[in-house]
């Protein structure tokens, strides 16, 4: 096979793994402040979505959508934090696994009601059209997934760092109990967490629709290898979910065209399997100390 | 207590009254990436119900019946088509069935309608599979009688057309595209078959497959381009071929995309965009209003819905004309019995005048070693569609003039 066509494959295949990432960013986020995780990202993707489109039919711009949209995301993260995970934090139980997915299964059913189950496009203004950089063909939207993911992730990884408040995330996901002493509001920080973490569920829903078109379904798919990429990065690194996820990208691509295209999922899943097994943490992630 | 449960069951036991309908039911998938195509029939078939209902109904026995619709979604999932069988097949007073447009959901339900003797006509799923099932095979002989017809261009005439437009093209390496469901991998195989056939004019560089759902289609046309395909056949539902020639033209690769008819549905078109043009499938039904009949039936059909472009022209004109041919077979039959419909069916004595072509004698009496005896279309009846701009018109001028004059087989 000559090596453009490997090079395209493989640059192809990680700009879709890109969106891997930013999903599976959305679980680390709230995981980090509240060792929960959203079951039902998948649907805040593509109700996130769907809302978007439905703005787009009112005559608004797309520029003027878009913040609309990561907006209408956010608030569907704090619904879900209020009607699926608090309460079940506050108790110390499991039960958010359960609720979150019920609110999932709820954010689907509401869709096919509302929207239809049909496939639709997402008109966008920026270009669909190929460019050629170093021999290999990336279209404008591809570029667009891209710039949008790093400039999320580093948005958001610079408000961590760099404000109170983002420092109140790191106090909350050290220990939950020390940093209520110290005047944190553990509820306050989750609530933030969740927001964020739908805002970025409908980023990654705004950069992926153009290319994948709008169904209930769109996310199923993208969710379940976002998870896989989660996991074996570790739940607790940004940089690793990127990393991941644009060597997972890459992989698919590159199996479907040795192996076959009927075995495109099969490596990311022995991945999976393999990362669990030998790196439970993660690749990247931090073996926790727990002291008795 | 007792007396209210003897009411009860009095009322249950009242005898059947004479039928003063005909029932019908009408399947397929009304929402999902087959939606197009499933909704078009249904619609299609409604408008002929509703002219046969607005003059007075189906003449049997003196009297003039109007005719009951049953509808069901299938949803393009097998194991929902398969209860939606049972459930038909259960029906008593049930005349027949006209619908189902996944090859997989055929496999799943049809076995029930025979079993129950209920007439069934498939419209519009082409997959081979669905006919050739019933056939003798080895020491396992078919049904001496069948109650299933096909109302479509099944998938060995569309496969036959395809392969000969790519040899009239003379393209050479071609590589073959499918999904992974039962309807691509029948189309996959009956292409092959095809090539086989027509002399190996043309060699298969590669078969890709991909799943419903995929969106990045990538890694399997670079294959095709490495390997010096000079065109793509396809065989799969309008969602993905609409990923394939996205990433075509992402790739700059210019080469003919030609495939089954499904590359005539709306969501292939609309999420292909301006990449769709010039894409090539085969037709029995151009929304152009080359008839008198055709045009009638454009109208009626955009005005009944509110639509400026049938979302699936073929659909829904093969909805309407199979309403009609079980109409005339059950006028003919004069009655509502389902196995007295069938047998009308493989002997119509009049033709029928549809939209796609004057029907003479469309089926006949069914043989388990000649499947075309249930087989309503021949390659006379099919013409190659292309898109441009949005629509499907005749990629040949020349079809066009032998449309405006066809009837009959």
């Amino acid at each position: 096979m000559p090596f453009s066509v490997v090079a395209q494959i493989t640059v192809s295949g990680a700009l879709i793994g890109l969106v891997y990432a930013l999903v599976a960013y959305g679980f680390q986020l709230t995981y980090a402040t509240s060792k929960s995780i959203n079951f039902g990202q998948g649907e805040l993707v593509m109700v996130s979505s769907f809302v978007s489109l439905s703005l787009l039919g009112t005559g608004l711009p797309y520029w003027a959508v878009v913040p609309l949209g990561i907006l209408f995301g956010a608030l569907l993260g704090l619904a879900v934090e209020r009607a699926a995970v608090r309460l079940a934090l506050e108790q110390r139980s499991e039960g958010w696994i359960l609720l979150t997915i019920i609110v999932g299964l709820f954010l689907f059913s509401f869709a096919e009601n509302v929207w239809g189950r049909d496939d639709r496009p997402f008109p966008t203004p920026i270009p669909g059209a190929s460019i050629t950089v170093l021999g290999v063909d990336v279209t404008g939207l591809e570029l667009a997934v891209l710039g949008g993911v790093l400039v999320v992730m580093v948005l958001v990884e610079v408000f961590k760092r760099r404000t109170l408040l983002g420092k109140a995330f790191d106090a909350v996901s050290a220990d939950r109990d020390a940093a209520e002493l110290m005047g944190i509001s553990a509820t306050h920080t989750v609530m933030l967490s969740y927001a964020l973490s739908g805002a970025v569920a409908a980023v990654a829903g705004i950069l992926v629709s153009p290319i994948t078109t709008v169904g209930p379904t769109m996310a199923s798919a993208l969710v379940l290898k976002a998870f896989s990429v989660a996991v074996v990065a570790g739940l607790e690194s940004g940089f690793g979910v990127v990393v991941v996820g644009l060597f997972l990208g890459a992989l698919e691509g590159l199996a479907s065209l040795y192996i076959g295209s009927g075995w495109r999922e099969a490596p990311g899943l022995v991945l999976l399997i393999l990362a669990l097994a030998v790196r439970p943490t993660g690749v990247f992630g931090k073996a926790v100390i727990r002291k008795v | 207590m007792p007396r209210l449960l003897a009411l009860v069951i009095s009322l249950l036991a009242v005898p059947a009254l004479a039928q003063d309908t005909v029932k019908i039911a009408l399947t397929g998938p009304y929402s999902g990436g087959s939606a197009p195509m499933g909704a078009s029939t249904r619609d299609g078939s409604k408008l002929a119900i509703a002219e046969i209902n607005a003059a007075g109904g189906i003449p049997v026995g003196g009297k003039k019946l109007k005719i009951e619709i049953v509808e069901r979604d299938d949803e393009a999932k097998n194991e929902r088509g398969a209860l939606i069988a049972q459930e038909l097949a259960a029906m008593k007073d049930l005349s027949g069935v006209i619908g189902s447009v996944n090859t997989g959901v055929v496999m799943a339900g049809d076995k029930y309608f025979q079993e129950a003797g209920i007439t069934k006509i498939i419209c519009p799923a082409a997959g081979s599979a669905s006919m050739t099932q019933w056939l003798t095979k080895g020491d396992k002989p078919g049904p001496e009688r069948l109650s299933i017809f096909r109302f479509a261009a099944h998938d060995g005439i569309q496969a036959e057309l395809v392969v000969e437009e790519a040899i009239r093209r003379n393209l050479g390496k071609v590589a073959i595209f499918h999904d992974d469901t039962n309807y691509g991998v029948s189309g996959r195989d009956d292409l092959l078959d095809q090539i086989r056939k027509q002399g190996n004019k043309l060699q298969v560089v590669t078969q890709e497959k991909f799943k419903i759902g995929d969106k990045d289609m990538t890694a399997q046309i670079l294959k095709a381009r490495s390997l010096g395909a000079r065109g793509i056949l396809i065989w799969g539902i309008g969602p993905e071929e609409a990923a394939v020639s996205n990433g075509m033209a992402k790739l700059g690769y210019k080469v003919p995309l030609i495939g089954g008819w499904t590359l005539s549905m709306s969501n292939y078109i609309d999420n292909a965009g301006p990449n769709g043009n010039g894409t090539l499938m085969p037709q029995t039904f151009i929304e152009e209003p080359v008839t008198p009949k055709a045009k009638a039936f454009i109208e009626a059909y955009h005005k009944a819905y509110g639509v400026s472009r049938i979302p699936s022209p073929v659909s829904a004109a093969q909805g309407y004309d199979a309403v009609l041919i079980f109409a005339a077979a059950v006028k003919q039959a004069g009655s509502t019995d389902s196995l007295k419909i069938r047998d009308a069916l493989e002997d119509l004595k009049e033709p029928v005048d549809g939209v796609i072509a004057t029907w003479k004698k469309p089926y006949s009496r069914w043989s388990p070693t000649d499947v075309t005896t249930h087989e309503a279309f021949r390659k006379e009846q099919t013409v190659m569609g292309m898109v441009k701009d949005g629509r499907v018109v005749f990629a040949n001028p020349a079809d066009r003039a032998r449309f405006q004059k066809r009837g009959g087989k």
